[in-house]
């Protein structure tokens, strides 16, 4: 296992897109940084984006500096599709037909995959984060560290939100073989497509039972992880946040895994 | 007899449409077994199983007399290259090597430079993979299959799309393989020509079935030599050869075929001509492979 971790970050580190990704994801740090910067700058708040609601105009701590990055689904799609090509590089070129039949345990050669592409996916994240931290520490006077713990716990979570969110695509990848399959799937998740099914989902159930404790919408992904991203939210959303991405980190893992034993190679 | 590879009836169905029905096949040690058939003949499909990248759907295989399927430590004796190589484009020979190694454990990088000189590419320098000629892919292809130090390689058509020189180029890469190294070679090719320059053993393969396993000398016996004979009256001449005492005699459109005393063409003319029989055409003739196979598996047409 810990020698297809090691194949996978050498694969990795020598992939054209991974350079790429990891540009794209700095210019990003840039954009929010600036986007950031023109927020402190404008006496009058007219800015109305995004990234305003996320920060208050007399300081920005560290907490509010991780949430404008990670928060930006720009870097959350551009991580995805860094995990898509990844997981798919060895099938598309076939190099994996060099290696599948040598063990019995193909499902071993997906963990090592997924493995990886987390920790590509890490240092994606804190070269990204780094540089925003960075640029904001030495660039915006109102910036303060603030709470450590509150940061680190912010940033912890967001992780795992980024992480959960990939797994998705890297069983999307697995399932169809092919890129074109992971990042279609992607788009229909991230563009909020499943917004309206998970309403009408909603409104099956609320017709079915007249009180429901649990609905659609409070365990698929986006909404729960929309209750978890406001700046007031709970512990109960925090945990229910934490407990579903880990789920869905499992569900497509296994998935993929599972496909990856019984399915033949073409 | 040694075999490091047997099949027992190994069968992949998808669907209704058997791509390989009970196939048995017996590679002996140290052999170059060719493996015969038309495209669609499913050869491809049988390697793959045997390689661990399909799954049977009934039937087993024997790694030196142990499951295949079921003993990692068999198949890691197993170098596979099935239809085109496995390779990353933007990698160079060496590092597409490394990648496997590393996946295999294996840090010794004389070990992977050998094997880049073995297959004639130790001077590719950083030269990437994607701007390797087809040969040089092939080759690169073969020294992936070799990084595990397998036993017994099994090759799905190498020689397609090579040009004379790239041919030859494998031809001697495999004889190497085989009688210096050691290793055991699965090949298969619908070149038959080509194939019956290399392999020892042989097995022809038509729509999923095995229809004939036999020795390269068993093979050839079949595929002999003939006089062809065409004259102006059939029915005379084989009247003068039965004369002349020749028995084994096939007519085959409008030519007879001779197949003993090769050596009597002359005296054949002679007699025919005392006969007022008009000799068209005589020629030794050699019935290649191809015309076995053809005849084996009901004609060109089926190719």
């Amino acid at each position: 296992m810990f020698n297809l971790i090691k194949m996978n970050l050498y694969r990795m580190s020598r992939a054209v897109s991974t350079w790429v990704i990891a540009i794209i994801t700095v210019c990003f740090a840039f954009m929010q940084f600036g986007s950031l910067k023109l927020i402190f700058d404008d006496p009058f708040n007219m800015f109305d984006g995004s990234a305003s609601s996320m920060v208050s105009f007399d300081r920005l701590d560290g907490v509010s500096a991780v949430s404008t990055f990670l928060q930006n689904s720009n870097v959350l799609i551009i991580l995805a599709v860094f995990v898509v090509l990844f997981a798919n590089a060895e099938h598309k070129c076939g190099f994996d037909k060099n290696l599948i039949g040598l063990s019995k345990n193909r499902w071993k050669q997906t963990l090592a995959r997924w493995i990886s592409a987390v920790i590509g996916m890490t240092a994606l994240i804190a070269v990204g984060f780094g540089v925003m931290f960075g640029l904001t520490a030495l660039f915006v006077d109102a910036f303060t560290l603030g709470s450590a713990v509150a940061m680190f716990k912010s940033l912890g979570l967001m992780y795992l939100g980024a992480v959960a969110f990939s797994a998705i695509f890297f069983f999307f990848t697995t399932l169809f073989n092919n890129s074109v399959g992971g990042v279609v799937s992607s788009l229909v998740i991230s563009l909020g497509i499943f917004s309206l099914i998970e309403m009408l989902l909603d409104m099956a159930v609320k017709k079915i039972f007249s009180s429901p404790k649990v609905l659609p919408t409070d365990i698929f992904y986006d909404s729960v992880f929309m209750n978890f991203s406001h700046a007031d939210a709970s512990t109960k959303a925090i945990l229910i946040f934490a407990g579903i991405s880990v789920a869905y980190i499992a569900l497509s893992l296994f998935g993929s895994m599972m496909l990856q034993q019984k399915r033949d190679v073409k | 007899m040694d075999y490091i590879l047997t099949t027992n009836e190994l069968t992949k169905q998808y669907g209704s449409y058997k791509a390989s029905n009970e196939v048995s096949i017996h590679v002996q040690r140290g052999a170059i077994y060719g493996l015969i058939g038309r495209n669609g003949a499913g050869k491809t499909t049988l390697m793959k199983m045997i390689g661990g990248l399909s799954r049977p759907t009934s039937g087993s295989y024997e790694i030196r007399g142990k499951n295949g399927e079921t003993t990692e430590k068999m198949m890691s004796k197993v170098g596979i290259l099935i239809e085109a190589p496995g390779l990353y484009p933007n990698m160079t020979a060496m590092q597409n090597l490394t990648t496997k190694a590393i996946a295999l454990g294996i840090k010794d990088k004389k070990y992977l430079m050998g094997l880049l000189e073995e297959v004639g590419l130790a001077d590719t320098g950083k030269k990437k993979a994607k701007q390797f000629s087809l040969g040089m892919k092939q080759r690169l292809g073969i020294a992936m299959a070799l990084v595990n130090k397998p036993e017994l390689l099994i090759l799905d058509e190498p020689i397609n799309g090579l040009d004379p020189q790239g041919i030859a180029e494998m031809r001697n890469i495999l004889h190497h393989l085989c009688y210096d190294r050691g290793i055991t070679i699965l090949i298969s090719s619908h070149i038959l020509d080509e194939l019956s320059k290399v392999a020892t053993q042989y097995g022809i393969i038509h729509e999923g079935t095995l229809l004939e396993e036999e020795s390269k000398e068993e093979l050839f016996s079949k595929c002999c030599e003939r006089l062809e004979l065409k004259t102006n009256d059939i029915s005379k001449t084989l009247e003068i050869l039965n004369a002349m005492g020749f028995s084994k005699i096939e007519v085959k459109d409008d030519a007879i075929n001779i197949y003993e005393r090769l050596n009597e063409s002359g005296a054949i003319t002679i007699a025919l001509a005392k006969e007022n029989v008009q000799t068209n055409e005589i020629a030794l003739k050699t019935e290649a492979l191809e015309d076995y196979y053809f005849q084996l598996t009901g004609g060109k047409e089926n190719v």
